[in-house]
């Protein structure tokens, strides 16, 4: 079914996207067929919030529907809550896991709807790859959290001593969620370039990107660890 | 939405229709036979639970071993990053109970809120992280217990999916050998409220409130047991084990009133991406769908969950709403935190409850708990803290 | 010495009755087992009518099981089970148990299988139901026996419902629980039941949510249109995901896949339409005859559409909801063909000796 939105781009690249979705070696585990028992749907968070449905996305891939593949590619994966609330599917679908895989092709791909859905979103990727801990107690300010009332400025006044005031000594920490071992993060930064995640990052922000591959290649080097 | 004045009920069902598990009707595949099988075939070394363990009853009857003491804590970067009283709590009652445990620096997060939240990673990565974890733990002679849902239900995953994919075993096996280490996998994977499920009666008798008129309203958290189902706990007495015992168990052993309500399988909205960016959902979702409803159906004293992003959401989606006016202000912590208030830890030392958003003091009033005293003391360790008469709050200020 | 001259047919339901008479008929004896201490099966056990066309069980069924009874070529054996065989065509070895214990053997030259289904127990259902925590969540069958009493009522209050949800493709269907089989009557039977409903209570509302239905030949108009246009019921396409109390009423929760929107609407009574699965007595005879299960759990049969009753074994055949999900017209066609096969190959052997 052609497809109004996204003329501009041509029919192969949207195929070549579908082809590496479809590709993934998780792919067939997560999709099988859809009859349309709207049970994805109605357990779905996203759809009381969102234009957005499990069960089209379900269809459409199970249709191999490039054109509308596409749209929802750029315009519903974000809106995925990654409950998987979904995938009590009676046919086993995981609607929530096939959003994760055409998540990761619209990464990979350097789509410019998914720079836009993760724009600010950035430092918590440089967080997580770099210290292997995600939301450290620094990064809870006020700014970041204006809707979260002003108890989040008086953590973030308080943070060094209140962090001083836990039992665990692993705790004592403000940058990271807790004290990790340098030899640790250097592990975590060679599985990340095992993996080729770090690669991925060029495709979000090349600059982050860059950041991050000369304090990981620095550390990997002292560390002694091989990643090739 | 229509008003209502309902009788609360509570986790006992109505009906006398009673239901029998038959193991012989159960269809889903044992996954612990494969990864038995996969250890005998030298594939990788399996971490057997250690014993004395306790058997806990799963969806579908079979029974799965919780280990009880000599548990290696993957902690969860939520609660110790903003929730601290969480994680706190968790080993305040392990030293309680006189249980051996370990808080590893050798650990790094699970890393799937960032990969739900936004992808950037791969299906060889994330297992990679988790059995580098499980390598880390299986080397310290402790057994991994999960504190995070998230975590949790995404170890379970990626163990599916390395039980069946032995291109991936063999890639993540390789890296894992690079880095020096062993290639574990744990007999069982383990969520922290199933050990609080399993000593539940440990921690009722050392109660110290009468929590009789506490009524609390439970959130099951999704990726605690929608996320491969059969492996979640269920018990016959909660909800005639039609639902996950987890949380609801231990807060009714512990002696207060768990209240039901409609919207009880909904998600709290926290959304992983949007939490972060785009939280006009997570705070819509997590008050209208969840803390109204509870408000309404059965006006609970407290919200008592088993996961970080749940304690998140569920928190601090209440100040924006309070602020439009709506039905809302319900405190919101762990089971754990629960737990340990009433076996009279410290509200601030222990539960650490000045980071969480919505007023906690009615409910710790009502507990029974001098909550004022109790806050000047933790000003005082602050003060002292400041002052450099003390360096840090230690386990000897709170046993 | 081969013995041509009996059938041992294992289960008293439609399918075991038509295949005990069609014996007789054709002039063998037969030997028929019943484990219960009634015959008639699971609809004259259970259903107040039958479907598709609303006769009362009773009247439609009663004369076959009084005829059973004083049939001279019929040796019917109640409250027996079968818990041993040996031997082969021509010389089966059965071992027959009573109550008491006490076992028999007979030596019988073939057997019909007949052992039928059990209904889905809901409590294994992976969507959110509460059957096991609402009295007023109940299955087709919970209806059929107040059917039987010639009402309809709300278990918790006695009181008639103002509105009912019947929902469909309970245990069946469904990777999740393993069935992956549709159960073929439960559509039929559950639009019989709506319009059963709304005879008896002509101002409530009825809803069916429904992922497909199944309503083949001549249920369309007698069952399905019929339900629709003259009792005017509800069919929804969608299903239910969670049936939770709301007030003194359930919430049930789903999506309209029609109308592309959330379902969250009270209702007084909720209806499982729960499908079939084999009996523990079409089991346990799969392990004492050594007939395999095919697939989906039911006892296999070797030919495919053009031969539904002969099984792998030679002399075992197999009538009805044994060999997977089958309505009454099917079950006694079988019935009917299975006793025809097993007189064929008694008489087969009779030229052979």
């Amino acid at each position: 079914m052609p497809s109004d939105l996204y003329r501009e781009v041509a029919l192969e690249e949207k195929q070549r996207l579908f082809d590496e979705v479809k590709a993934d070696a998780r792919y067939q585990g997560y999709l099988y067929g859809c009859y349309e028992c709207g049970i994805c749907v109605a357990a779905c968070p996203s759809a009381r919030f969102y234009d957005f449905s499990p069960r089209k996305i379900t269809q459409t891939l199970a249709r191999e529907d490039v054109e509308l593949f596409y749209e929802q590619l750029n315009d519903d994966v974000w809106n995925c809550s990654q409950c998987f609330s979904c995938n009590r599917c009676p046919r086993q679908n995981s609607p929530g896991g096939l959003i994760t895989i055409m998540r990761e092709v619209a990464v990979n791909n350097g789509l410019r709807s998914m720079k836009e859905a993760l724009a600010g979103y950035t430092r918590i990727i440089y967080k997580i790859m770099t210290t292997g801990t995600q939301v450290s107690p620094d990064m809870l300010q006020e700014d970041a959290f204006p809707d979260w009332g002003p108890q989040v400025k008086t953590v973030s006044d308080n943070l060094d001593v209140w962090r001083r005031a836990l039992p665990p000594e692993t705790l004592h920490t403000t940058g990271l969620s807790w004290q990790v071992e340098e030899k640790t993060m250097h592990e975590l930064y060679a599985i990340w370039k095992l993996t080729g995640t770090l690669d991925m990052i060029s495709q979000v922000d090349e600059g982050l990107h860059d950041i991050m591959e000369e304090i990981m290649d620095d550390a990997l080097e002292d560390s002694g660890l091989r990643v090739d | 939405m229509e008003p209502l004045n309902l009788p609360i009920a509570g986790t006992k069902v109505e009906t006398a229709k009673v239901f029998d598990r038959d193991p012989e009707t159960v269809r889903d595949e044992d996954l612990r036979e494969a990864i038995r099988e996969l250890g005998r075939e030298g594939e990788w070394i399996v971490q057997p639970v250690p014993e004395p363990y306790y058997l806990a009853p799963t969806k579908f009857g079979r029974e799965k071993k919780i280990p009880l003491t000599h548990t290696w804590h993957h902690k969860s970067c939520g609660q110790c990053g903003h929730i601290p009283g969480y994680s706190t709590s968790i080993f305040w009652l392990n030293r309680v109970l006189g249980l051996d445990y370990f808080d590893p620096r050798d650990q790094t997060s699970c890393t799937a809120w960032n990969y739900y939240a936004s992808a950037t990673s791969n299906q060889a990565a994330q297992a990679a992280v988790a059995m580098r974890n499980f390598s880390a733990a299986y080397e310290t002679g402790y057994y991994p217990i999960i504190h995070c849902g998230t975590s949790f239900g995404h170890y379970k995953e990626v163990r599916h999916e390395l039980v069946h994919d032995a291109k991936l075993r063999r890639q993540v096996r390789a890296i894992i050998e690079k880095l020096g280490r062993p290639f574990v996998m744990p007999e069982e994977i383990v969520h922290y409220s199933e050990w609080m499920y399993a000593v539940r009666r440990d921690l009722a008798q050392r109660v110290q409130f009468d929590l009789s008129p506490i009524t609390a309203t439970v959130h099951p958290a999704c990726h605690y047991y929608k996320l491969q189902s059969g492996d979640a706990i269920y018990d016959p007495e909660i909800y005639g084990g039609q639902r996950t015992a987890a949380v609801t168990g231990v807060v009714q052993e512990l002696g207060a009133h768990v209240a039901d309500y409609s919207t009880w399988y909904d998600c709290c909205g926290f959304g992983f991406r949007h939490i972060l960016v785009q939280r006009d959902f997570t705070r819509s979702f997590a008050t209208l769908r969840k803390i109204e409803v509870m408000k309404e159906e059965a006006n609970p004293d407290v919200v008592l969950t088993h996961d970080t992003g749940c304690v998140t959401s569920l928190d601090k989606s209440q100040f924006a709403a309070q602020a439009h006016g709506r039905n809302v202000g319900v405190p919101v912590m762990s089971e754990s935190q629960f737990a340990a208030l009433a076996m009279g830890a410290h509200p601030f030392r222990v539960c650490q409850l000045h980071w969480h958003s919505v007023d906690y003091r009615p409910l710790l009033r009502k507990m029974g708990i001098d909550v004022d005293k109790a806050w000047a003391e933790f000003e005082d360790d602050v003060r002292k803290i400041k002052s450099g008469e003390l360096e840090y709050v230690t386990w000897e200020h709170v046993l | 010495m081969a013995n041509t001259d009996t059938v041992l047919i294992v289960g008293a339901g439609p399918g075991g009755m038509e295949a005990a008479r069609t014996v007789a008929e054709l002039g063998k004896k037969v030997l028929l087992v019943e484990a219960q201490a009634e015959i008639g099966g699971t609809p004259y056990a259970s259903y107040a009518t039958l479907t598709p066309d609303l006769q009362e069980t009773e009247a439609a069924m009663g004369h076959i099981v009084r005829g059973i009874r004083h049939n001279p070529s019929i040796d019917l054996r109640v409250n027996t089970r079968v818990v041993k065989s040996e031997g082969d065509i021509g010389a089966f070895h059965v071992t027959l148990e009573n109550p008491d214990a006490t076992q028999t053997v007979v030596e019988v030259g073939a057997v019909v299988i007949a052992t039928g289904f059990q209904h889905f127990d809901p409590g294994r259902e992976t969507q959110m139901y509460g059957y096991y925590e609402y009295d007023d969540v109940i299955t087709l069958v919970d209806a059929e026996a107040m059917f039987k009493q010639g009402k309809i009522i709300r278990p918790s209050t006695g009181q008639a419902p103002d509105s009912v949800a019947f929902i469909q493709c309970v245990g069946s269907r469904d990777r999740q629980i393993g069935n992956k089989y549709c159960s073929k009557v439960c559509c039929g039977i559950a639009s019989k039941q709506s319009i059963e409903i709304k005879r008896m209570l002509p101002n409530a509302k009825v809803f069916i949510f429904y992922i497909d239905m199944r309503m083949y030949g001549f249920w369309e108009d007698q069952i399905y249109w019929k339900a629709q246009e003259e009792y005017k019921v509800n069919y929804v396409r969608g299903i239910v995901t969670e049936v939770i109390r709301r007030g003194g009423k359930l919430l049930i929760k789903g999506e309209d896949t029609t109308m592309g929107r959330p379902v969250e609407v009270l209702m007084d009574l909720v209806i499982l339409s729960v499908g079939m699965e084999p009996s523990k007595g079409t089991v346990q005879m799969s392990k004492i005859f050594s007939v395999p299960r095919e697939e989906h759990g039911f006892l296999q049969t070797v030919g495919g559409p053009l031969d539904t009753v002969s099984t792998p074994v030679p002399g075992i055949f197999v009538a009805g909801a044994a060999a997977g999900p089958k309505d009454i017209e099917d079950t006694v066609s079988m019935g009917g063909a299975a006793a025809a096969k097993a007189v064929g190959a008694l008489n087969r052997l009779a030229l052979e000796v």
